[in-house]
């Protein structure tokens, strides 16, 4: 009886028997007529999921027959694993779709009839079996569409709608051609027939029927560049309509073409060719677009181009079981997250990008479009990351790399444009609109909202990467986000308690250098994290944000596949990305540090399924038995982490992300997550190390390192403003740690780690220090502070630990790390780096008596006389830190002999680490002398330099006029060439979006020529010439 | 019917000759009616194609009656699928130009024109 | 000029795909296994003489459910699209009142189109089936081409139609909606069906409203029967599904004298329902254009 009224069939008795019946309840009343079709609408979408459930379950596909006849003769319908997921899936965004569009639905017994019999034509355009019959529903979907879009009566809409028609029809036409011609040839209409006959259907009748069909698929999913009329309806339809037509329609046209798949084996190439053009193309031309449901309809199109990439290359190198999870993923990915993302435009009411209307003050509404941009991105945690990865992963183990890289730049776009409008979105703005929306309207967007994120898991757990220890961070986040209303103190206290559980748990299963970076990652962000109690206000999300970024590092570190390491990689990611836009003029530099982090990221999926390929194993001990091969994984991998580590060239999201980040955050960026960079370099490099190329990378590498640290410092020189400068100092000194890893040798890992250690804890303590300078004084810029000694004698006592070592001056625990890289760099031959070491000691010691002396000597700002020592919330954690750098500075060996421990599996040496010397298989070492040669000479250096100084005309013996013309000469002489030349990049691509949307006339009759003569391309591309000609 | 050219083969050239016909005025004309007129004037050609290739040399209506008995049926008649979906394409092409009709009946009172080239509000 | 070069190509390169398919075509010497199925078993199974309404209805009944659908879904739009919800739509409509006098010259048309194919019929019945609800198809298109002309000089003031007009109307309207009828109930037997007269009915209509410009269609008893009519068809297929062999089959009833008018199981029942439906839409439509 059940099986009886949920069977598949109802879905059509319920749709047209409900549509047939709507006339006649609008006759008895609105009630009955809204009862009647919620009923019908409920019911399809609830047959759909009962039939569904039933196959998940084991039971057998249904076939649905009609007219008491077997198939070839009659009609018949399928509705199996696969339709059961597009059907319900697409039935239950459309019944939420409804409740969006209901303001212009009830009591329109027009539009109701309509919306139920498209529902209905989607879903007999996924089950049917008959190509004619697919033809039907076809346009049956068709007309309702074209009806529905007569719901918006502007001028605009109207044309557009008049394009879209056009279009369409002439692609339909071609599908019913195409049918009729293969009917002609084949003699069935039956595409179960057609298929086990596929070998039959030749000669040029047969294979242009077979075209008319493919093209009239592909048109109707909107390809680049015969695409302009279904943007415009994109842009000009109501939101619900519109987000019908992306997500439904579309969906009932694709899943038409994986039925049909099997028919054109021929033309595989060529769809994916098509997708891929769809994809790039669109998402380049997005970058120009401000109107919002355009810019969402450049986005689904995108979509549906690189389904069809994916579906066409997947089939191609026989990775069909992939194809659930790919297509599966990426399509529910799409529905959702579109879906929402049109009915959130439409309920905000905003068309353009940039309209006034901002969203900083509504944190609810900010996370849903964040959390759907998250999703389109194709970041975790929600279903089109595992289908990415995956694509990914097959992709390149079928060696097809040049799809890699049209992935990875149309995702990259795409993400540029959605998080644009974010960003647009953060922007504070002085007038609030007015009430917003109210919860009703937004009930459709929680729904996807939470199917988005249910769909995730499901997601994760066919990619078998389902646990609990990876979703840790999530879950802690949302169970703080419920607390959100809590004072912030309160927040920050139980934010810390969730991280030092959470962590430690997580540690205890991380093993080797990951455990080691794990303990003193989770130690260091803890202590730091503490120093956000000094901020007493509210902080809304701020808390959750943390707690996700902060566990995540842990479980990044003891991930045991690539995957789990991505995973957590993209969170932490997203998680510092968010928080960075917490920062009050974080704004533009958000989206600068997004998408260098997206870029970085995709270079590590890159190099990560290049290893998978070698080696047949996600696991990351596959990075250490790797072969020699595995040199270009390594290169992107390399690539990947050094973009995140802000080496030259690549560093320009830094300054404005540490600058702009919310002071106590930055701490925790500069001092906690550039390691998580540092540790994907370290365990990148053990493919190095087997490669054969070995010794040229390292020494490239070693110079990237070193140059980043000059550059760094003349940046930092540079500034007038005392956090940029700290910012810089980071990238800096970073650059040491990578030039430390350069060196693959023991000795260079072991001073890489203990440079980490010192980086983390001195960064730490500088950053806090100068947030309390900025808390005291409202000011960043070293012309607003002075003579600080006497009000901050703790925050000045700190600030100099720090700086003496960072500098790498005795006794502290800096000392030792550098000197022996330098001489460790003499040891390998590398003696132009050792020189280019000394420079930048030299550099580094200028910017840092900068710092001490523009905060702390000299005379008083005008007004602040008053300035009392910061608050003891900031005083602690610094305190805490210099605690650590003391005891790391006499007691070394408690660092080191973990620290060599773990290296040693990879290098047989050892080292024994004696307060002063060190004690390696070469016999003892003392840093000493060297650390007296290199600071004896910066001091010539420096004498030099003031002397340069003094030697003009009028030049006084004040220090601050000293910097102010080293600042000039360095801005003259090191032009912001990195700067400049990703601005270039940016314009260049803006000015080709630019030309390509040139094809977009927005004249109908253009587009109409646009369709056709995409058929005759895709014909061309299939037959050759031959194909124009009778005799071929 | 003893030389030249099949029956079907010429309704068949016939058809498709339309078909041009219908695409060219679909394209060059500026007048939102013409071009309706263009479609619909394609979609009979391709109608025409359709019913064409359901021929049987020498071969009649698919209706028993004395003049084609169930005997004979199977072997004088014509494939009756073509024409059976010609019907349907008939009445969905009826539809989308009914629906374009209408459409172009909005369009004019939106612009008090008919040209295309006025509709572009939306472009890029 | 460069625009008409590019489409110029366009056209001939489609002149050549289309070329290379003529080239490529042999005319069919006898029936594929299938069709010969549909020939042979039709008459047996369903009982109709007319193979292709036995297919339309049963074989391929759920294409014609659908395709009842999509008209049904065109009334729908044309209504949506074409609501007056503002005044230069009423006074659009004011105007359209002038087609009259034009129509004069197309009002034969139908008809005799109607006529010329039903004599026709026996030898090309095929095409004739196409061919009825072709004229409807212009002939809608032909209104609303006059909707917008008129629409355009809006000094025509409206006129009655012409005593030619309304004296044909008196004498053909009988005769068209007898001949409609006749093509409805007698589809299951001869060349004709549901969509036909139906095609036909409509037409009539249409010849009326041409006739009578200021006369009113009731809109709301049409719509109402076009529903009941789908409704019903909805509910012979389901009758088809519970006492017979699945959904839409026809042989619930019994299937009677090969050629007897009442025969072919539920096959005249459904096309009556299909008749009444598609001619009410089809007026409705029609209607709707007019206003």
């Amino acid at each position: 009886m059940v099986a009886l009224l949920f069977h598949p069939l109802n879905i059509f008795l319920l749709g047209l028997g409900g549509g047939f019946l709507i006339p006649l309840l609008y006759r008895l009343g609105k009630p009955w007529l809204h009862a009647g079709f919620w009923l019908a609408l409920a019911g399809i979408v609830a047959v759909s999921g009962v039939s569904w459930l039933g196959i998940l379950q084991g039971g057998p596909t249904i076939e649905v027959l009609t007219a008491g006849a077997a198939p070839p003769l009659s009609i018949n319908l399928r509705f199996g694993l696969q339709e059961g997921f597009f059907t319900f899936t697409v039935g239950l965004v459309s019944l939420l779709g409804a409740l969006h569009l209901w303001d212009r639905l009830k009591g329109n017994y027009g539009a109701l009839l309509l919306y139920l019999i498209l529902v209905m034509g989607i879903d007999g355009m996924v089950m049917t079996r008959d190509l004619f019959n697919l033809f039907v529903f076809l346009e049956i979907v068709s007309i309702a569409t074209y009806g529905l879009l007569g719901l918006e009566r502007t001028p605009a809409a109207m044309a557009a709608a008049f394009k879209y028609i056009m279009a369409t029809v002439i692609a339909s036409t071609l599908f019913l051609l195409g049918t009729v011609l293969l009917y002609y040839v084949t003699g069935t209409l039956n595409i179960d027939a057609l298929i086990e006959g596929r070998a039959e259907i030749t000669g040029p009748i047969a294979t242009t029927a077979l075209l008319m069909v493919l093209a009239c698929l592909i048109l109707e999913l909107k390809p680049f560049p015969a695409n302009g009329w279904g943007l415009d309806v994109y842009e000009t339809a109501p939101s619900g309509i519109a987000s019908l037509v992306s997500v439904g329609v579309s969906a009932g046209v694709f899943f038409a073409l994986w039925k049909l798949l099997p028919l054109f084996e021929g033309q595989l190439g060529i769809i994916a060719v098509s997708g891929g053009i769809t994809f790039l193309f669109s998402n380049l031309i997005g970058l120009k677009q401000g109107k919002v449901q355009r810019l969402l309809g450049y986005s689904s199109i995108s979509q549906m181009g690189l389904m069809m990439l994916a579906l066409a290359l997947l089939t191609k190198i026989g990775a069909t079981a992939s194809i659930p999870l790919v297509i599966g993923g990426l399509f529910v990915n799409h529905l959702l997250a579109k879906a929402g993302l049109f009915w959130l435009a439409g309920v905000l009411k905003q068309d353009d990008v940039d309209a006034r209307t901002s969203l900083s003050g509504r944190p609810l509404l900010l996370g849903l479009l964040a959390l759907f941009m998250v999703a389109i991105a194709g970041l975790p945690p929600f279903p089109g990351f595992w289908a990415k990865w995956e694509l990914v992963m097959q992709l390149t183990s079928a060696g097809k790399l040049p799809w890699i890289a049209v992935i990875l730049t149309g995702s990259l776009l795409e993400a540029a444009y959605m998080f644009n409008w974010f960003v647009r979105a953060l922007r504070p703005s002085e007038e609030r609109a007015g009430a917003g929306p109210d919860t009703v309207a937004l009930l459709p967007v929680y729904g996807v909202a939470l199917l988005l994120a249910g769909a995730g898991y499901l997601a994760a757990r066919l990619s078998g990467a389902a646990s609990l220890w990876i979703f840790a961070p999530l879950a802690v986040g949302i169970v703080l986000y419920a607390l959100d209303r809590l004072p912030g103190r309160v927040k920050g206290v139980l934010m810390l308690i969730a991280v030092a559980l959470t962590g430690t748990w997580l540690v205890e299963s991380a093993v080797g250098i990951a455990w080691l970076f794990a303990v003193l990652l989770l130690a260091g962000s803890v202590v730091i994290a503490a120093a956000s109690l000094y901020r007493e206000d509210q902080r809304p999300g701020y808390y959750p944000m943390l707690a996700v970024l902060l566990i995540s590092i842990p479980a990044l570190l003891r991930s045991s596949t690539s995957l789990e390491f991505f995973f957590s990689w993209e969170i932490i990611t997203l998680s510092s990305c968010f928080l960075i836009a917490k920062g009050r003029g974080a704004g533009p530099h958000v989206l600068t540090f997004l998408l260098f982090s997206l870029v970085s990221a995709f270079f590590l999926l890159a190099g990560f399924a290049g290893i998978a390929a070698l080696s047949g194993t996600t696991s990351l001990t596959a990075l250490v038995t790797s072969g020699p091969d595995a040199t270009i994984a390594f290169v992107l991998l390399a690539i990947g982490f050094l973009i995140k580590a802000g080496a030259i060239g690549v560093h320009v999201w830094l300054p404005g992300a540490y600058t702009e980040a919310d002071d106590d955050f930055t701490a925790m960026l500069s001092a906690v997550v550039s390691k998580v960079a540092i540790f994907g370099l370290l365990t990148g490099t053990y493919l190095a190390i087997r490669s054969e190329a070995a010794l040229e990378i390292a020494h490239g590498m070693a110079w990237i390192g070193m140059l980043t640290t000059i550059v760094g410092a003349l940046l930092a020189l540079r500034q007038t403003d005392f956090k940029r400068l700290l910012a810089f100092s980071s990238m800096s000194q970073l650059g040491y740690i990578v030039t430390a890893i350069a060196l693959m040798s023991h000795l260079g890992w072991v001073t890489a780690l203990y440079l980490v250690a010192n980086h983390m804890m001195v960064k730490g303590i500088l950053f806090l220090a100068v947030a309390g300078i900025i808390l005291r004084t409202g000011t960043r810029d070293f012309a607003g502070t002075g003579g600080l000694a006497r009000a901050m004698p703790v925050t000045f006592i700190l600030v100099v630990v720090a700086l003496i070592s960072m500098s790498g001056l005795p006794p502290l625990m800096g000392f030792g790390g550098k000197w022996l890289l330098l001489s460790a760099m003499t040891d390998k031959g590398w003696n132009f780096l050792a020189i280019a070491g000394l420079i930048a000691t030299f550099l580094g010691f200028l910017y840092m008596i900068r710092l001490v002396a523009g905060l702390f000597f000299g005379a008083r700002a005008a007004g602040q006389a008053d300035v009392r020592e910061v608050p003891l919330a900031l005083i602690a954690p610094q305190v805490l830190l210099v605690v650590g750098i003391l005891v790391l500075s006499f007691y070394p060996k408690l660092l080191m002999d973990p620290v060599s421990a773990a290296i040693d599996p990879q290098f047989a040496a050892t080292l024994v680490w004696e307060g002063m010397s060190l004690y390696t298989i070469y016999g003892y070492w003392n840093p000493t002398p060297v650390m007296i040669g290199a600071v004896g000479a910066a001091a010539v250096l420096g004498v030099i330099a003031w002397l340069v100084y003094r030697s003009g005309v009028g030049r006084s013996g004040s220090l601050a006029r000293f910097y102010a013309y080293y600042r000039m000469v360095i801005e003259r002489a090191v032009p912001p060439v990195a700067t400049e030349f990703w601005s270039g990049v940016t314009g260049f691509t803006l000015a080709t979006a630019a030309t390509f949307r040139q094809v977009y006339t927005g004249n109908g009759q253009t587009y109409a020529l646009y369709v056709l003569v995409y058929f005759l391309a895709l014909y061309l591309a299939s037959t050759g010439p031959a194909g124009f000609w009778i005799a071929g | 019917m003893t030389t030249g050219l099949p029956v079907s083969t010429i309704l068949l050239i016939t058809g498709f000759g339309l078909a041009l016909i219908g695409i060219w005025g679909m394209l060059t004309h500026r007048n939102i009616m013409r071009i309706i007129i263009g479609f619909a004037v394609m979609d009979t050609g391709l109608h025409l194609v359709m019913v064409a290739t359901g021929y049987i040399t020498g071969g009649t209506a698919p209706i028993l009656d004395g003049a084609l008995s169930k005997a004979d049926a199977a072997r004088r008649a014509i494939d009756p699928i073509p024409s059976a979906l010609v019907v349907t394409a008939i009445v969905i092409g009826l539809s989308v130009t009914a629906v374009m009709l209408a459409y172009a009946i909005r369009l004019y009172a939106a612009k008090k024109t008919l040209s295309i080239d006025a509709f572009t509000e939306s472009k890029w | 000029m460069m625009r008409h070069v590019v489409i110029a190509i366009v056209v001939i390169l489609f002149g050549l795909v289309f070329a290379r398919m003529v080239g490529g075509y042999v005319e069919l010497s006898a029936l594929r296994p299938l069709a010969e199925q549909y020939v042979t078993l039709a008459p047996v199974e369903l009982g109709t003489p007319n193979i292709i309404t036995g297919i339309l209805i049963t074989y391929r009944g759920f294409d014609t459910l659908g395709e009842v659908a999509v008209l049904f879904m065109v009334a729908a739009s044309v209504g949506l699209l074409l609501k007056k919800d503002d005044a230069p739509a009423k006074a659009k409509a004011a105007s359209t009142k002038a087609i009259p006098a034009k129509a004069s010259a197309t009002k034969p048309v139908v008809p005799k189109t109607a006529a010329a194919r039903a004599a026709a019929a026996r030898t090309a019945a095929a095409k004739a089936n196409a061919g009825a609800r072709g004229s409807a198809q212009t002939a809608v298109a032909v209104t609303s081409a006059k909707v917008a002309e008129s629409a355009e000089d809006d000094e025509t003031a409206p006129r009655e139609a012409s005593e030619i007009v309304r004296t044909g109307t008196e004498v053909l309207l009988p005769l068209i909606f007898t001949f409609g009828a006749y093509v409805i109930v007698n589809g299951h037997l001869s060349a004709g069906g549901g969509f036909q007269g139906g095609a036909i009915v409509a037409s009539g209509v249409m010849l009326m409203l041409l006739a009578r410009p200021g006369s009113a269609l009731n809109v709301a008893m049409l719509s109402i029967i076009e529903s009941f009519a789908g409704v019903f068809y909805v509910g012979l297929g389901i009758l088809g599904l519970v006492l017979a062999g699945g959904f839409l089959d026809p042989r619930f009833l019994p299937i009677g004298t090969f050629g007897a008018f009442i025969s072919a199981g539920a096959i005249p029942l459904i096309s009556a329902l299909l008749g009444i439906k598609v001619g009410a839409e089809l007026s409705v439509i029609i209607d709707r254009f007019r206003s």
